[in-house]
């Protein structure tokens, strides 16, 4: 699989937890897109909740992942609100963690 | 990330131990004894504004920026704020022990310039931002409350030291503890939790009119007592004050019930789920005491009722929220601290690696069990409950206040 592909992405992003929830973001359904361009990539991602504390640790992963492990020289982290986030965006793996219902 | 909360947190936690542990030396004897006097004073202003005001000052610096998605108006003005308000503190407690009026007067005055610090910051900070919702109102309801009880404090300490008003003591008394008790924690208690309880029960979708019907209640609840107070009504306005304080509790109920129906995380955490055991308490115990006002409508206003109404309220309810957000505040605070820069490198702890939930849960219920018993002895002169009520009162709190005080070594 070429690294560089959205699935190595999201593949290198699950090593970024939501710290309170203890899930990854890509579980979670945070990540709504991302755009790369030659060594700069830009994530467009959301949070469980608007004002959610962890934005600025959130967003700091993201950038030591792709920066440190995929070689991107310029990461954006663009935190979005639309469209809300819902729980329903989680995968199965994560709901199941949560005890989700 | 910013140091205040940090600040408050650790003077809150001293405040804490201190008052438990001259509580213990006391062999909580000042819990039955009359209140309206230095040592009662001493404890009372100890644990309400050496612990749980400054704790819930330094959890406003922390989430209103969470609540807002803005900063504070003025982090300098802040730390003059902790200043002012820590010293202040400090000396007014001492004066109270040494029954110096010199000392109170003073430290009162550092106090209150403390909290219209506080107040000026919080009110632009909100102005600003123009966020008004059942969240951003509560909180401003709350920071003008605890102003109102700031300056009702301050007139009562003028007239010990002028007897320029005498006559106006009492109503004064009445008015402070009220804004105080139901208006400050009532309103900030019920505000934050509109955005922290949907937080960690991860609920979304739920309806918000019950905050707003919330709010409403408790602010009339509040403005009628302390007017009552204040223009000598009489009993059945007191009494109405406290049956709209007490349809206020069970609207937060409903509220909560609503999030706890829309919820889709299954377990928040032990100190969550506590808190909301203590909100539905609350609820039963204003539901009871209103009824037995309608009988007994002449304890309304007697040291007995007064001590046990306070004890439920501010021990059971306002304390124990505290000491039950407490179990995610801290760890959040020092995690973004320490490990927020980490998120992504391997071997980095999650939040809930820092407090383990068994502890968390164990303090909360010896805590809620002494506090029962407590009540119980108070309630029905039973001193003995009062003697192992109070001491594991004071006991499991500093059990629990330690857990949370190990959260800062990992």
């Amino acid at each position: 699989m070429d690294e560089r592909s959205e699935e190595g992405v999201c593949e290198l992003l699950r090593q970024v937890y939501d710290p309170e929830l203890g899930i990854n973001i890509v579980d979670l359904g945070l990540i709504y897109g991302m755009d790369w361009k030659e060594d700069e990539i830009i994530v467009r991602m959301t949070l469980t909740t608007p004002g959610c504390p962890m934005h600025e640790t959130i967003a700091g992963g993201v950038k030591y992942v792709l920066q440190g492990q995929m070689g991107f020289n310029t990461v954006e982290v663009d935190v979005v609100w639309e469209p809300p986030w819902t729980p329903n965006m989680m995968t199965e793996e994560a709901k199941e963690q949560l005890g989700y219902f | 990330m910013s140091r205040l909360p940090f600040l408050f947190i650790f003077a809150g936690i001293i405040g804490f131990v201190l008052f438990h542990v001259s509580s213990l030396i006391s062999l909580v004897g000042w819990i039955s004894d009359y209140l309206r006097g230095p040592t009662g004073w001493f404890h009372i202003h100890l644990i309400i504004l050496g612990w749980a005001t400054m704790i819930a000052m330094g959890a406003v610096y922390q989430l209103i920026h969470v609540i807002l998605q803005s900063k504070i108006y003025s982090e300098k003005l802040a730390y003059f704020h902790f200043g002012f308000f820590t010293l202040g503190v400090s000396g007014l407690l001492y004066g109270f022990i040494r029954g110096e009026l010199l000392w109170i007067a003073v430290f009162a005055t550092i106090t209150l310039i403390g909290i219209f610090l506080f107040a000026w910051n919080m009110c632009v900070t909100l102005f600003r931002a123009a966020q008004w919702n059942a969240i951003t109102i509560s909180t401003a309801c709350a920071v003008l409350y605890l102003f109102l009880t700031g300056l009702s404090g301050m007139a009562m300490g003028l007239n010990f030291a002028f007897n320029e008003w005498n006559t106006l003591h009492e109503r004064l008394f009445g008015a402070h503890i009220w804004l105080g008790t139901l208006g400050w924690f009532g309103m900030l208690i019920t505000g934050f939790s509109y955005k922290m309880l949907p937080m960690f029960y991860l609920a979304h979708g739920f309806p918000t009119r019950m905050q707003y019907t919330t709010l409403s209640l408790w602010n009339l609840g509040v403005l009628t007592g302390a007017a009552s107070f204040l223009f000598e009504w009489d009993f059945w306005t007191e009494w109405i004050a406290l049956l709209l304080i007490t349809l206020a509790t069970i609207t937060y109920n409903i509220h909560i019930s609503q999030v706890y129906k829309h919820r889709h995380k299954r377990y928040p955490g032990s100190g969550i789920a506590w808190s909301v055991y203590s909100c539905r308490a609350l609820a039963l115990f204003a539901a009871l005491m209103l009824i037995y006002l309608l009988r007994h409508p002449q304890d309304l206003l007697t040291a007995k009722f007064v001590t046990i109404a306070g004890w439920i309220y501010l021990a059971g309810w306002v304390a124990f929220m505290i000491l039950c957000y407490l179990s995610k505040i801290v760890p959040f605070l020092w995690w973004t601290h320490k490990y927020g820069s980490q998120v992504g490198k391997p071997g980095t702890p999650t939040m809930s690696g820092l407090l383990g939930e068994k502890g968390v849960h164990i303090g909360l219920s010896a805590l809620a069990f002494s506090l029962l018993l407590l009540f119980a002895g108070l309630m029905f002169d039973f001193q003995t409950f009062v003697l192992i009520g109070g001491i594991g009162f004071s006991v499991f709190s500093l059990g629990y206040i330690s857990l949370i005080a190990l959260v800062f070594t990992r």
